[in-house]
């Protein structure tokens, strides 16, 4: 790459991607293409049932073959890759902006409202985060919107964390003070020192957080307290699937391979652990 | 001496005591908030999960409905809630009828066997080969192990057991699928908690020790005159031990989350499971017991990973 | 001028040349013997450290070497770095760059040096234990014994590697800037600590960009300069009397040698900023009481002082950043509060690193609503080409960025500029360039300047007068 395109591609802030975080783009780009094209090119409904055509091979009307239940594997994947993505992507957007407001205010401001902010933290880590997550959930049963508002409590945290730690060193910087000294306010200190710091930090744990969303929402699936039949979903494809491992091994093998696709695009696309 | 290795502990402990007690009083309301939002008929459903359908009648389901003092006013019964907790008088199952206690005190045993066997097998299999790739780094070994943890890292614990499950159980027939008895029941279940947790530790072995033999301390002690295994032996393997012993309490997070999932897919009688089949059943005083003790678990966990952190490492009996 | 009898030649480089990523020493041929000194004298990127990791053997992956060593009557080729393994620690002994991080964080002062004494000289656990409280007390570290790296000062740390180096008595000693970041006393400690090796019958090799060090080991002297040699000889002729065109720039940036400021002529007119009985305590320590300060218009006052006595801390309180524990501080009537500027030891740091310098100084010219047409001629001054205005602060040098600092600073026309240790960083060539314009341009616009140095000759040179702080 030459000179002259990486200070254009760095002036319009597009972020620099590792050939690992391209991997992971790329990934990412397929799942998304197959998550909406497929209803899109093929007539599948992701619950109607054909109790006549169970657990079928794939074929070349059924690609990915039937369930348990004759269902499209193909529509209840891609309606699975949907579901999993859009809840991770509304999570961590719910955690990331007021884990990155109040970890800035926290750390500019420090005194009470950073002793205050981090004991809130603390509160919400004292719990491992799926333990909390379960408990929302063992509330409302079966219900999204526990299920978000659980996550999102759980991944807020690392936000604030990060973003805190990172503001307080540099808002004592000599970068900053020479930028007041300067006269520049409060936006354009933001905008000129903390956002290019804090960004990328931001970015990897957003692609972390997501995929920690999708692994939790398939763990409770999984286990049967999570969302409720006949949603498709990944973990509870999974643990539906798993009595009929001997008839239908590549029934099976699917939610699993979806599951492990989308997580490593997001961890490849997160780049290095900042941890 | 011996105050030297014991300054800053009193504080480190006071604040593990204090995040117990938080667990305790999030598990408290949290399940108080539970049995507030339990739909009308629940006393009579759970009446009828505890004697049967044909057994109920409205004397047992008064019974429940006093037992989770769904007829009080709330701010009282929250109190009288949390001061029950605070006695550790935690209730009936309510699908059971034995004391929460008692049923706690079988599973608890199990799970712990289970947590055991996975830290000390992710322990002999994560931070020595991180070690051993952190000495090379960028070399075979180091590559192929980073490409086997981010496999591992994508797969969730319950996945790799399945995957495990399929291996050795069905397709090799050498261990039993699930269940409990025969030491050959732990051998699924512990390896597929500690196959997550040594991808995770094994990185961080690899660059702690990475880190450590860039240092220029590392390369001091080696032109001092100390050769490989001295410089190995005192340097490395100490400054190499302190960020993998703190990830530790990280990874307990993993840990319980892995226990609750892991313990469903293998049938094992522990703790998470319970938890699980509470909530399923909505059996309240289960849910609060089984979530308080892996809640005060994890925060006894990190207590050990905090004690062992203050004597690794000299730094932090001064800070 | 290698006159060398067998028996006593320690150190002998023939040839050495270091090759690949962008760096390359072009043969170098010295040899020492035994109560010699020599030192390599260069400005950083000279390639000098180079040399030192060659003849270690301990050149990163990636360069090549080539020549031939003779440490000590075993000969090798330089490019062989096994079998100089075994000579480490017991016949070459290598003093680290900053010995801060070079010594093991989470180890006491006393088992690192004890160690050296145990494994590599192989003396029994108790003997090396109170061999090395010896060495140690020796060395004036009675109450440093006990303690950790982090809770040692630069220059204690120094004294306990130098001390872990040489426990096993290596009669070469290799010191690579054994002086960085380092305060004028300690540094002269440093040298009286380097001068025991070769006083003892050892080589001492010291690679250094000071030339005052150069100067008080004395001995031979090498100047490097991008990997080639530009002079050598005895300290105190090469030192006084340079040959090359080089030699005697590197010299005449030297702050004695610099020529006079034009004299400060506002004597008469108020102060800037005046301040009164100042006292402040940071960490539970009293920094300073009872301080009274005064600048004039296009005064230059230089603060002085060990690293530690509050010097920064002073800055901030007279620009009005932090509040004095004690003690006012009275502006001149008028001021702004842009009127007060500060220059960093740092270039980078004072910068974010993202945005061009173009885009910075737009910044500054939207904000307080200047013409851009103020800003060339003020560049030109500064020798600042406008191309670099397209580079980020990172890629441009540290002297080119000090001077945009000076730039931006001097566009909001300050009263008061307190200026803490901005040429500290920098090579001496360009720091004279560097101070001598700042100074200059202060003056012109009877701007004041406190200037923070730890070099003494530096103060004295170019102030008007001096405030001492004490430790």
């Amino acid at each position: 790459m030459t000179a002259a395109t990486t200070r254009l591609s760095s002036r319009f802030s597009l972020p620099q991607l590792s050939s690992r975080q391209q991997l992971g783009a790329f990934l990412l780009a397929l799942l998304l293409a197959f998550a909406w094209l497929v209803p899109w090119l093929f007539d599948a409904d992701p619950a109607r049932q054909q109790l006549t055509r169970i657990l079928q091979a794939p074929s070349l009307a059924e690609p990915f073959g039937t369930d348990h239940l004759g269902r499209s594997m193909l529509a209840r994947l891609a309606a699975a890759i949907r579901l999993s993505l859009g809840m991770a992507l509304l999570s961590v957007a719910t955690a990331a902006i007021p884990g990155v407001l109040l970890g800035v205010v926290a750390g500019w401001r420090g005194g009470w409202s950073d002793r205050l902010l981090g004991s809130l933290a603390d509160a919400c880590l004292a719990l491992p985060g799926l333990l909390l997550v379960l408990l929302l959930v063992a509330i409302a049963p079966g219900n999204f919107w526990a299920l978000y508002v659980g996550i999102s409590l759980v991944l807020w945290i690392e936000y604030f964390r990060v973003v805190r730690a990172r503001t307080q060193a540099l808002v004592t910087s000599p970068q900053i003070e020479a930028s007041r000294l300067l006269g520049f306010g409060p936006t354009m200190l933001f905008r000129r020192h903390l956002w290019p710091e804090l960004a990328p930090q931001v970015f990897t744990l957003a692609a972390f957080g997501a995929a920690s969303a999708i692994l939790a929402m398939a763990a409770l699936g999984f286990v049967s307290v999570g969302l409720r039949p006949p949603t498709a979903e990944l973990g509870l494809m999974m643990i539906e699937l798993l009595p009929y491992y001997h008839e239908a091994p590549w029934a099976m093998a699917q939610p699993i391979i979806v599951l492990f696709v989308v997580v490593m695009s997001l961890n490849l696309l997160a780049g290095k652990d900042p941890r | 001496m011996t105050s030297r290795w014991t300054q800053g502990l009193g504080r480190l402990l006071l604040s593990r005591l204090f995040q117990a007690g938080l667990v305790a009083w999030l598990v408290g309301t949290l399940t108080f908030i539970l049995t507030r939002s339990l739909p009308g008929d629940m006393a009579y459903r759970i009446a009828a999960g505890r004697y049967g359908y044909d057994m109920v009648d409205g004397a047992a389901a008064e019974a429940v409905r006093a037992e989770l003092a769904l007829d009080q006013p709330a701010a009282g019964a929250y109190f009288s809630w949390l001061w029950d907790l605070l006695q550790l008088d935690l209730g009936r199952s309510l699908v059971s009828g034995n004391p929460v206690i008692q049923e706690l005190s079988h599973q608890l045993g199990h799970s712990l066997s289970l947590a055991i066997i996975a830290v000390l097998l992710s322990l002999l299999i994560g931070p020595p080969l991180g070690l051993v790739a952190g000495l090379k780094p960028g070399g075979m070994l180091d590559r192929s192990s980073e490409v086997a943890a981010n496999v591992l890292r994508a797969l969730p614990p319950f996945a790799v057991g399945l995957l495990l499950i399929m291996l050795f159980a069905v397709t090799l027939g050498w261990l039993p699928v699930a269940g409990h008895g025969s030491a050959l029941h732990n051998v699924l279940p512990a390896l597929t908690l500690a196959l997550g947790l040594a991808a995770v530790s094994s990185r961080v072995a690899r660059n702690a020790m990475a880190d450590v033999s860039h240092s220029a301390y590392y390369a001091f002690s080696r032109t001092k005159g100390l050769n490989e295994r001295q410089s190995f032996m005192r340097h490395g393997l100490r400054n190499a031990a302190v960020p993998v012993v703190a990830y530790l309490g990280v990874q307990f997070v993993y840990l319980i989350e892995g226990v609750v999932v892991v313990e469903t897919l293998f049938a094992w009688p522990g703790i998470g499971h319970a938890l699980v089949h509470a909530i399923v059943a909505r059996d309240v005083p289960m849910i609060q017991g089984t979530a308080l003790v892996m809640g005060l678990l994890f925060v006894m966990l990190n207590t050990a990973v905090d004690i062992a952190c203050h004597f690794l490492d000299p730094r932090r009996r001064h800070a | 001028m290698t006159s060398m009898t067998l028996t006593t030649t320690l150190l002998s480089v023939e040839a050495l040349t270091v090759d690949g990523d962008g760096v390359s020493i072009a043969p170098i041929t010295f040899a020492l013997e035994a109560g010699q000194r020599l030192t390599l004298l260069g400005e950083t990127g000279s390639g000098k450290s180079l040399i030192a990791q060659a003849i270690m053997g301990t050149l990163p992956n990636g360069l090549t070497t080539s020549g031939q060593l003779t440490i000590a009557s075993h000969t090798c080729a330089a490019a062989d770095t096994t079998s100089r393994r075994a000579l480490w620690g017991r016949t070459l002994a290598l003093l680290p760059q900053e010995p801060w991080n070079a010594l093991d964080p989470t180890m006491r002062a006393l088992p690192q040096v004890a160690e050296t004494h145990r494994y590599v000289a192989g003396r029994s656990k108790p003997d090396a234990n109170s061999a090395a409280r010896d060495d140690l007390i020796q060395l004036g570290l009675e109450e440093g014994l006990n303690k950790l790296p982090g809770e040692l000062s630069g220059g204690m740390a120094q004294r306990v590697a130098f001390a872990a180096a040489s426990a096993a008595g290596a009669s070469i000693v290799i010191a690579d800037e054994p002086t960085k970041g380092l305060d004028a006393p300690r540094r002269d400690d440093v040298v009286k600590l380097l001068a025991k090796t070769p006083d003892a019958g050892g080589a001492l090799l010291t690679i250094t960009h000071d030339i005052d060090v150069a100067r008080r080991l004395g001995g031979e002297v090498i100047i490097l300069r991008q990997g080639q040699v530009v002079e050598r000889g005895p300290a105190e002729q090469l030192l006084n009397q340079p040959q090359t065109e080089y030699a005697q720039r590197l010299l005449s940036a030297e702050p004695s040698r610099w020529s006079d400021p034009s004299p400060f002529s506002h004597q008469a007119s108020s102060p800037v900023v005046s301040a009164s009985g100042l006292g402040i305590a940071r960490g539970g320590r009293q920094l300073f009481s009872e301080l009274d300060v005064a600048v004039r218009p296009g005064e230059i006052v230089g603060v002085v002082g060990p690293s530690g006595c509050g010097k920064s801390t002073l800055g901030d309180i007279l620009l009005g950043v932090a509040k004095p524990g004690a003690g006012s501080v009275i502006y001149q009537d008028g001021m702004p509060r842009l009127g007060r500027q500060k220059l960093y030891q740092d270039p980078p740091a004072a910068f974010s690193p993202h945005w061009t310098l173009n885009q910075l100084l737009e910044d500054l010219l939207r904000r307080h609503q200047f013409e851009y047409r103020a800003v060339a001629p003020l560049m030109e001054r500064l020798g600042l080409n406008q191309h670099l205005l397209d580079r980020r602060p990172g890629e441009i040098s540290g002297g080119e960025l000090q001077r945009f600092a000076i730039l931006r600073v001097l566009l909001l026309k300050p009263r008061f500029l307190f200026a803490d240790e901005p040429t500290s960083r920098l090579d001496p060539v360009t720091q004279q360039q560097t101070l001598s314009l700042l100074i200059e341009l202060a003056r012109e616009q009877a701007c004041a300047v406190m200037l923070v140095s730890h070099d003494p000759a530096l103060i004295a040179k170019v102030c008007d007068r001096q405030l001492a702080l004490a430790g």
